[in-house]
């Protein structure tokens, strides 16, 4: 859409310029500095580091984190963002409560998956192979996500009986909950997708010039589509994880996940035009989001406030990145 | 390709409106729910408040940039407005609308001193209109005291319109007549083309640019304030309730998401589509998943017709099968 004028060309992603590695290092400067104030201010809270505040911390990072590692392949491979990702995790808990109730814990595993794979393969596919633009295929896809589901269900929740099968993927392992190890296997999976494979290469390769990436032989299309597959994956398991420690289905639990996720791709860096961008970082993203959120309730201010400042956040990011890079 | 060429932006809002026209009236099936006499005045009650944002919306599109910010300057206002127009609605309305075009001008000004994209600013405006308004609201919808108002808003005035269909209808031809008769379009529509060029051609782009996102946040404003005056309440808004609708009538409407095509008089066809579909679904007693389902449907297609590679491919499966 806006690619024409006013996107900054990414050319500070070389840093062969000595001005440009100045910008970076500011950049990790200022970067340092709030991380350690932030922490700082944390640790100060009350009841920040007690037992039960870390595991709500850790089980609700995993939430937005699955949904933040598939946002960030998106996000490289050029696509800016996708709106419908949170609706398919609501989508995908009503998927997963109505398998397991059918047909039991693994084949609603793998339906949920399969679900939210296709339903984000064909978005990719419409992108990548018609040139459609993302944000309206993903805005289109919400509102079709938001219809079907409920439709097809009959309803917006659907509740999960104990002992159904869901008590797999809720719990503990090692003492950390299974949520939150999860988060850590498919993030480690995430980075080596995008460093170590071939896919990962034309992905960002794709993202930093799609015409370019063309020219060397690169089929766009198929990487684009490649990186919805994987985000649809990487939903779906938010879906089914929510779906488990909550015993039930509900077209509202996504509803938020696309700004936190969006939020914590931009906050860790990862370039907004694409090409550029790391999953380790959007964790930090993450992590950031999720103590931001639990500093606030520490100190007595409502939820709500959470939007706000990730607002201010994101837009101070995308200021102080432009203007630090073309110092 | 007559059905492709059907589909050009300059004739697909009208095209779109026949067939939704007809798809309802199929649905009807000749029962007669459909033409009641109630169907004109809903649609152009919606048209009060989609018309607005979606014309604030297309301009932005128009020009080749996106305002998402809207979803959350509608619900902010709305809530500004029932907060600060107790006693007297207009300053609620100014207050409101004061915001709306004040934020716009700002996002606008990032964008064009810093060079950003629209989409990154704006992102952050939605976020943050969004947390202003659960932050004034604590997440619960607030009353608005002053019901007469509401009465008033939600009174057939001519024939069919109402208070906020008026203002929307006199918008459009407003913004239509001065896009039509003046330089201003022409500037706008360069802008959205070619914004090189059009620098160079000597058009204050920069000042385009701002004055349309400034433009956008007070229309986007006044939906808010007419939404929370007439429902006597207002409260956070979510994605499905603003940006859905508004992005697509001003697709449907013959805004290209290049930039540079799509006239306000299409765009308004849009809206009317997209209302006409929303309040005869309504009459005909359909689910408003319906609504949802039928609305991703249009866009999708429109999606990929409007996609940057899309004769390409329809030119490799003409070939392969000519091929076979």
């Amino acid at each position: 859409m806006s690619q024409s004028g006013t996107i900054t060309a990414p050319a500070a992603a070389g840093g062969t310029r000595p001005g440009v590695r100045w910008g970076s290092l500011a950049m990790l400067v200022l970067r340092s500095v709030f991380l350690v104030a932030l922490f700082g201010i944390a640790l100060a809270s009350p009841g920040f580091l007690s037992t039960a505040n870390l595991m709500a911390m850790m089980t609700s990072a995993a939430f937005v984190g699955c949904v933040a590692i598939g946002m960030t392949l998106i996000t490289v491979g050029g696509n800016i963002m996708s709106f419908s990702l949170g609706a398919t995790v609501s989508a995908t808990t009503l998927v997963f409560v109505g398998a397991l109730l059918a047909w039991g814990i693994l084949p609603a595993i793998l339906v949920s998956l399969l679900f939210g794979m296709l339903v984000a393969l064909a978005q990719g596919l419409v992108i990548g192979w018609f040139g459609a633009n993302p944000i309206v295929v993903s805005i289109a896809a919400f509102a079709l996500i938001i219809g079907i589901a409920p439709w097809s269900t009959a309803g917006t929740s659907l509740f999960l009986p104990a002992g159904a099968g869901q008590e797999v993927l809720r719990g503990k392992l090692l003492g950390l909950p299974i949520e939150f190890i999860l988060l850590i296997g498919l993030a480690v999976l995430g980075q080596f997708l995008l460093s170590f494979t071939v896919f990962g290469r034309n992905l960002l390769m794709v993202g930093s010039s799609r015409w370019a990436a063309e020219a060397a032989g690169i089929r766009a299309w198929r990487t684009v589509a490649g990186s919805y597959l994987w985000a649809g994956l990487f939903a779906a398991v938010a879906g089914m994880l929510l779906a488990s420690r909550y015993s039930k289905g509900n077209m509202d639990y996504g509803a938020t996940f696309d700004y936190d996720a969006i939020t914590a791709v931009i906050v860790g860096g990862t370039a907004i035009q694409g090409g550029r961008g790391s999953i380790l970082r959007t964790m930090i993203g993450v992590l950031v989001i999720e103590v931001t959120r639990v500093v606030l309730l520490l100190n007595g201010f409502r939820q709500e406030w959470q939007y706000l400042i990730s607002g201010v956040i994101i837009l101070s990011v995308i200021l102080l990145q432009t203007t630090v890079a073309r110092k | 390709m007559p059905l492709l060429h059907l589909l050009s932006p300059y004739r697909r809002p009208a095209a779109v409106f026949a067939a939704v026209l007809v798809l309802l009236l199929i649905l009807d099936g000749g029962r007669g729910d459909l033409l009641g006499s109630s169907l004109l005045f809903s649609l152009f009650q919606m048209f009060g408040t989609v018309g607005p944002v979606a014309l604030g919306v297309g301009l932005t599109m128009l020009i080749g940039e996106f305002d998402l910010s809207v979803a959350g300057m509608v619900g902010m206002a709305g809530c500004i407005a029932v907060m600060t127009g107790g006693d007297n609605p207009w300053l609620g309305l100014l207050i409101a609308v004061g915001i709306g075009l004040a934020a716009g001008v700002l996002q606008g000004w990032l964008m064009t001193r810093l060079k950003l994209s629209s989409i990154g600013v704006t992102l952050g405006g939605l976020l943050i209109f969004f947390g202003i308004s659960y932050a004034l609201t604590e997440s619960r919808s607030i009353e608005y005291p002053n019901l007469d108002v509401a009465d008033v808003l939600g009174r057939k005035l001519v024939g069919f319109l109402s208070i906020p269909s008026l203002v929307a209808v006199g918008l459009y031809v407003v913004v239509a007549l001065v896009f039509g008769m003046t330089k201003l379009g022409r500037d706008l529509i360069a802008v959205g083309s070619d914004r090189r060029a059009a620098v160079s051609a000597g058009v204050p782009a920069n000042a385009l640019v701002i004055a349309t996102f400034g433009f956008s946040g007070a229309l986007a404003a006044l939906c808010g304030t007419l939404l929370g005056y007439s429902l006597a309440s207002a409260a956070p808004t979510g994605l499905a309730n603003v940006l859905v609708p508004a992005t697509t009538a001003a697709i449907l409407g013959g805004v290209s998401l290049a930039g540079g095509t799509g006239r306000p008089g299409g765009i308004a066809l849009g809206a009317l589509t997209i209302c006409l579909l929303q309040a005869g679904l309504n009459a005909l007693g359909m689910s408003s998943y319906a609504h949802e389902i039928l609305v991703g449907l249009v866009m999708l297609t429109i999606a990929i017709l409007d996609g940057s590679r899309f004769s390409i491919r329809i030119d490799e499966l003409r070939l392969s099968l000519r091929r076979s």
